[in-house]
């Protein structure tokens, strides 16, 4: 990609110690609205969001990288390559 | 910091917001043309929005010492009534000649329909015939992708594109890297919960550098920041990132792709 920059990086050591607060804050969010759809009459389990984010945690979870971009992938519509002769679009 | 926001939607801002983005560095901005919260009924419609980002906006920026830019077109979720939109069309070259506008925009996909995509098209011929700079949107959350790589399809079909003359917004993680290995601009939107926040942009700026990448705040009339890029400056001074570079997406990278619009009148002679 780009050659002509020298980006600053810190320490992974760093980062874990600026954010860890907010990344527990957003695991506790995340936390509470499972509860709170635990908690709410009726059911959601059949729903198919329920499965998307099931299969995000998995993510968030797994040993691979690029987390962010397989989460967007995880809740994207796939794309056809064959898109424009299906439209009669060239 | 000084900046320019390249993609905020200032006609559905207070005036107390231009005085805000002046207070915080704002210098210019460029202002696409959007859906109204609502489906214009007519071509009239669209004729009047066009004389407000024309002749109202740049005077209500001048007030405040910014300078404002605009684009033209029918946006994409309107797209979907072709014959509208090529009663639209027809009507944008009226204005191609007012002093802010730079180019055609913000045009792209919502929904990924054919319709949208026709008119698409029919912008982008618009644009090459009367030599104008192209500003895309892509689509929203589930249909970002799929939109993107649509819209990259039709744009990389066409011989008569030059890239180096199109920025491709609302980039996130999963379309980034398309948009700059095939030369066009990306530009991040720094938007809450459905586009990207100033963590993750620094993230991808750390991650691709700061050539043809650029942010902005898509400030609208829904849940928006427009001091967003503010925000953004003050993510990558905490990271400990230079000066330079900061000041390279924020302000030297839109004067860069701007520059190629000749309605664009560099900086210090405004």
């Amino acid at each position: 990609m780009s050659t002509d920059h020298k980006p600053h990086r810190r320490p992974a050591e760093e980062i874990l110690a600026d954010e860890f607060l907010q990344a527990r804050s957003r695991i506790l969010d995340l936390a509470a609205f499972l509860d709170r759809l635990e908690r709410a009459p009726g059911s959601t389990e059949q729903e198919s969001r329920m499965r998307l984010l099931a299969d995000g945690l998995e993510i968030l979870c797994d040993d691979e990288v690029g987390k962010a971009r397989r989460v967007q992938l995880l809740m994207s519509r796939d794309y056809d390559p064959a898109w424009q002769k299906k439209y009669g679009i060239h | 910091m000084e900046y320019i926001d390249p993609h905020i939607h200032m006609v559905s801002r207070t005036t107390d917001d231009y005085e805000t983005l002046a207070r915080m560095g704002c210098v210019a901005m460029s202002e696409p043309a959007f859906w109204a919260g609502f489906d214009r009924g007519s071509v009239e419609s669209f004729r009047d929005y066009f004389r407000q980002l024309t002749q109202f906006e740049p005077k209500r920026a001048a007030q405040f010492g910014i300078k404002h830019y605009t684009w033209l077109c029918i946006n994409a979720k309107e797209a979907e009534n072709v014959s509208l939109s090529r009663e639209v069309i027809a009507m944008i070259p009226e204005f191609l000649s007012e002093p802010n506008v730079l180019g055609i925009g913000e045009i792209g996909l919502n929904k990924n329909t054919k319709n949208e995509s026709t008119i698409f098209l029919e912008h982008v011929d618009l644009a090459v015939k009367y030599n104008q700079q192209i500003l895309i949107h892509t689509p929203h959350l589930e249909d970002k992708y799929q939109g993107t790589r649509m819209i990259l399809d039709m744009l990389m079909g066409d011989s008569r594109i030059d890239r180096s003359r199109v920025l491709v917004d609302h980039v996130e993680e999963h379309t980034i890297e398309a948009v700059l290995e095939n030369g066009f601009w990306a530009g991040m939107t720094l938007y809450p919960v459905t586009k990207c926040t100033p963590q993750r942009a620094a993230d991808m700026i750390e991650r691709y550098g700061p050539e043809r990448l650029m942010a902005n705040s898509a400030g609208d009339w829904g849940p928006s920041k427009p001091t967003a890029i503010p925000d953004l400056i003050m993510e990558l001074k905490r990271r400990g990132h230079s000066r330079e570079l900061i000041r390279r997406v924020v302000y030297d990278n839109p004067v860069a792709f701007f520059s190629q619009s000749r309605q664009f009148v560099p900086l210090e002679n405004s």
